[in-house]
C-alpha cells in the first residue's frame, strides 16, 4: 500500500509541472514572454535584433494585444555567455514563469540551453542565433523563425553558381563551427551541381594579412569566392584582394556582415563592388519596403541606430502573433504549439523567404535572398543579375 | 610568389619587431615580461583613433600624442603598480600586468563595444606591380617606418650613455646602483619606452587591420614568439627573429597549408625552447657556484 502511494506521489509529482505548465504565464490580460540576448559583454551589438521583435509586439499591444491580451517581454541578459544564459533562462522559467520564450542571439548560449528548455517544455520561438543544433534533432517546443546557418550556405552556393559560367569556386573560411555552419552546407551544394572547390583555406580570427591566402587564390584562378569570414577578416580580406588587383572577382560572404558595414569598415565603394552577403530581408536597409517596419522600431525605440541586425527577429515575431491568434482566447502551450506547426508558407511581409513549419520541421525558413551593390547602390538579390 | 611572400612576411614581421622589441626592452631593464602588453599596443592604436578619426588631428601629430600619452601610462605603471609589488614574487609581476591588460582591454570594450573600427587609409597610394609582383603602399610604409625607428632606437643605443646604462642596469641592477644610476627611476623609463614601442606597432598596424578591443592578444603572442627565437634578452635577436617570424607565417600559409599562418608563432616557440633554448642571439645562463 506504502508503495503504490509512492508511486502514485512520484507520478503525480512529475506529471504537474507539464499540466501546470499549460497556462503558465497567462493572465486574462496578459501573455508572459521572456526575451533573452546578450545586452550587456562584447556582443552586446547582437542584441538589436531583439529590438525590432519587441518593438512588434508594442505594436501588436497599441493595437488592442492578443484576444485582449498584451504581449508583457520580460528580457533577461546572457551576455552571450552560455553560464549566464543558463541562469538566466531558469530564472525565467522558474522565477518569472514565462508562457514562452522567443530570442536569442547567441548559437553558443542557445546550444546550451535548449536541454533546459526543451525538458521544461515551454515553446521557444527561436529569433536570431542560426546554428542548426538548436533545433535540430527536433525537439516539440523548439521552433527556428530565421534561415538557420545551412539554409544560408545552401542559399550562398546557389547564389554563385546563379552567374553564368561560374565553375570554379574558391572558399576561404575560419575554423570555427560558426563558419562550418555556413561553407559546409554550401560545399555540398556545389558538389551536388558537380563543383568542387578550387582552392580551400583558412584565414583565422585577428590574422591582419590575407597576403599568403590571395596569392594561392591567384594560382586556383576561381569564378567566384565563398567567404565565411567575421567582419573585421571580411574587411580585410577584400582590402587585401583589391591591394592585389584582384576586386573583379566577386565573394559571396555570410549573414554575419552587411554591406552598409562593410563598405564603412573598408572604406571605399570600389573594394566592395563585388561583394555579396546574405540578407535575409525583402529590401535593402534604408529601402522603401524595409521603410515602414524601420519606422515602427523607431518609433518604440526612438534612439535605436538601425541596422540590419535590427530586424532579423521581426518574422519570427509575426509567426508568434500569428499562432497565437490561431490558438484563440483558451490559450494553452499545446494548442500554441499545435498552430505554429500548421504555419504554411506565411509571407511576413519582411523576410524574403516564408515561414512553414510543420509537425516534423520546426526550422522554418528555408532560404534567403541576397545583397550586392547594383549600380553602386545596395539591391536585394534573387539570383544573380535578378533583383528581389 | 616567394618574392611577394617576403615582402608581406616584412612587413607583417616589422610591426612584430615593434612589438618585440618593446616587450625585451622591459623584460632587460627588469627582468619582468609584460602578459599585457598586447593591450599596451591596443591601447596606443585606440588613442590615436580618438585623435585622428574622433578630433581630427592630422595622423603624424596625433601618432606622436599618442606615443607620449602610452609612454606616460607606462611610467604611471612602473611608479604606480610594478615598484610597490617589488620584492614580491615574480607571478606577482605577471599577474599585475595581465590584470591591467584587461582593465584597458575592458575600458575599449565599454566604449566601443564589439564595434570594429576601421581606421582612414595612411599612406594611400596605388600598389606598385612588377610583373607579378606587388608591393603596397601599407607595405611600404611599415617597412620604411620601422627601419627608421628602428634605426633610431640602435643609434640611441650605440651612441650615447643611455646604451651604457642599459647595458649596466641588464648585467648588475646593484652594480648599475653603485656607479649612480637610478635604476628605480631607470626602469620607470623602460616601462614608459616599452609602452610606446608598443604603441607604434599597433599605430602602425590599425589602418590596416582595422581597430577592435582584442587586436592586441594576436600580438602579445607574435611578440613572445619573436623574442624567443631571437633570444631572450637580446634586441637585435628580438627583431631578427619577429623577421624572421613574419616571413615564416607567409611562407608556411602559401606552401604548407594556409592554416598554419596562426600557429607558427605556436610552433616555433615549442621548437626553439627545444632545440635552442637560448634562441638565435641570446646567451646560455651559466651559473657559478
Amino acid at each position: 500500500m506504502k508503495q503504490t502511494l509512492n508511486v502514485l506521489a512520484m507520478t503525480l509529482f512529475t506529471a504537474l509541472p507539464a499540466f501546470a505548465g499549460e497556462t503558465t504565464g497567462l493572465t486574462d490580460d496578459t501573455i508572459k514572454i521572456g526575451v533573452m540576448a546578450p545586452f550587456s559583454g562584447n556582443a552586446a551589438s547582437y542584441s538589436k535584433a531583439e529590438v525590432g521583435m519587441m518593438a512588434y509586439y508594442d505594436k501588436i499591444n497599441e493595437e488592442g494585444g492578443v484576444h485582449g491580451r498584451k504581449l508583457v517581454a520580460i528580457q533577461e541578459d546572457t551576455a552571450c555567455d552560455p553560464a549566464k544564459g543558463l541562469a538566466g533562462v531558469k530564472k525565467l522559467i522558474f522565477q518569472d514563469e514565462v508562457f514562452m520564450l522567443h530570442g536569442n542571439s547567441c548559437s553558443g548560449v542557445a546550444l546550451a540551453i535548449r536541454p533546459v528548455v526543451e525538458e521544461a517544455g515551454l515553446p521557444w520561438m527561436i529569433a536570431h542565433a542560426a546554428s542548426d543544433s538548436i533545433s535540430n534533432p527536433r525537439a516539440p517546443n523548439i521552433f527556428h523563425g530565421l534561415p538557420t546557418g545551412s539554409a544560408n550556405g545552401r542559399a550562398m552556393a546557389q547564389f554563385v553558381l546563379s552567374r553564368p559560367d561560374t565553375k570554379r569556386v574558391a572558399i576561404i573560411e575560419h575554423s570555427n563551427d560558426w563558419a562550418h555552419s555556413y561553407s559546409d552546407p554550401a560545399r555540398a551544394y556545389l558538389k551536388e551541381n558537380g563543383v568542387d572547390p578550387v582552392a580551400d583555406l583558412v584565414m583565422e580570427r585577428g590574422q591582419t594579412d590575407a597576403t599568403a591566402q590571395i596569392l594561392k587564390i591567384r594560382e586556383a584562378k576561381p569564378d567566384f569566392i565563398i567567404a565565411s569570414l567575421y567582419e573585421a577578416e571580411t574587411a580585410i580580406f577584400l582590402r587585401d584582394l583589391k591591394k592585389y588587383g584582384m576586386s573583379d572577382i566577386p565573394v559571396m560572404g555570410t549573414a554575419g556582415t552587411d554591406l552598409e558595414n562593410t563598405l564603412k569598415r573598408v572604406g571605399d565603394l570600389d573594394t566592395v563592388k563585388n561583394y555579396f552577403v546574405i540578407h535575409s530581408y525583402i529590401d535593402s536597409l534604408g529601402g522603401d519596403k524595409l521603410k515602414p517596419w524601420g519606422d515602427m522600431i523607431k518609433k518604440y525605440n526612438p534612439d535605436e541606430e538601425l541596422s540590419t541586425f535590427s530586424f532579423a527577429s521581426i518574422g519570427s515575431a509575426i509567426a508568434v502573433v500569428n499562432a497565437l491568434e490561431a490558438a484563440g482566447p483558451d490559450l494553452t502551450r499545446s494548442n500554441f504549439i499545435a498552430e505554429l506547426e500548421k504555419i504554411n508558407n506565411l509571407d511576413t511581409g519582411i523576410l524574403s523567404d516564408p515561414i512553414t513549419f510543420t509537425h516534423d520541421d520546426h526550422q522554418g525558413v528555408k532560404g534567403s535572398a541576397v545583397a550586392g551593390f547594383v549600380d553602386g547602390q545596395p539591391t536585394v538579390l534573387r539570383s544573380w543579375g535578378e533583383r528581389y | 610568389m616567394l618574392l611577394q611572400l617576403t615582402i608581406s612576411g616584412l612587413s607583417q614581421g616589422a610591426i612584430y619587431a615593434l612589438v618585440a622589441l618593446s616587450l625585451t626592452v622591459v623584460y632587460r631593464s627588469t627582468t619582468i615580461v609584460n602578459f599585457g602588453h598586447g593591450d599596451f599596443v591596443m591601447a596606443g592604436a585606440f588613442v590615436s583613433y580618438v585623435l585622428t578619426v574622433m578630433l581630427g588631428v592630422a595622423f603624424l601629430p596625433a601618432a606622436v600624442l599618442a606615443v607620449i600619452a602610452m609612454f606616460l601610462l607606462g611610467l604611471c605603471f612602473s611608479r604606480g603598480l610594478i615598484r610597490p609589488i617589488r620584492g614580491g614574487p615574480h607571478i606577482g609581476y605577471a599577474l599585475m600586468c595581465i590584470a591591467v591588460g584587461y582593465v584597458l582591454r575592458g575600458i575599449a570594450r565599454i566604449v566601443w563595444g564589439r564595434e570594429v573600427l576601421p581606421m582612414p587609409s595612411v599612406f594611400d597610394m596605388p600598389p606598385v606591380f612588377i610583373g607579378n609582383l606587388v608591393i603596397t603602399g601599407d607595405a611600404m610604409f611599415i617597412i620604411g617606418t620601422t627601419t627608421v625607428l628602428l634605426a633610431i632606437f640602435f643609434a640611441i643605443l650605440a651612441l650615447t650613455d643611455i646604451g651604457k646604462m642599459v647595458q649596466a642596469v641588464y648585467q648588475s641592477q646593484r652594480g648599475a646602483q653603485l656607479i649612480g644610476i637610478n635604476v628605480d627611476r631607470f626602469n620607470d623609463m623602460a616601462w614608459g619606452v616599452g609602452a610606446a614601442m608598443g604603441a607604434m606597432g599597433g599605430i602602425l598596424i590599425a589602418p590596416v587591420s582595422l581597430l577592435h578591443p582584442d587586436l592586441g592578444a594576436s600580438f602579445l603572442i607574435k611578440g613572445f614568439a619573436a623574442m624567443t627565437l631571437g633570444g631572450f634578452g637580446s634586441l637585435h635577436g628580438a627583431v631578427i627573429g619577429a623577421l624572421l617570424l613574419g616571413v615564416s607565417e607567409q611562407y608556411a600559409g602559401a606552401y604548407i597549408n594556409s592554416a598554419l599562418i596562426d600557429i607558427t608563432a605556436y610552433l616555433i616557440i615549442v621548437f626553439v625552447l627545444l632545440v635552442r633554448p637560448h634562441g638565435l642571439f641570446g646567451h646560455k645562463t651559466v651559473v657559478k657556484v
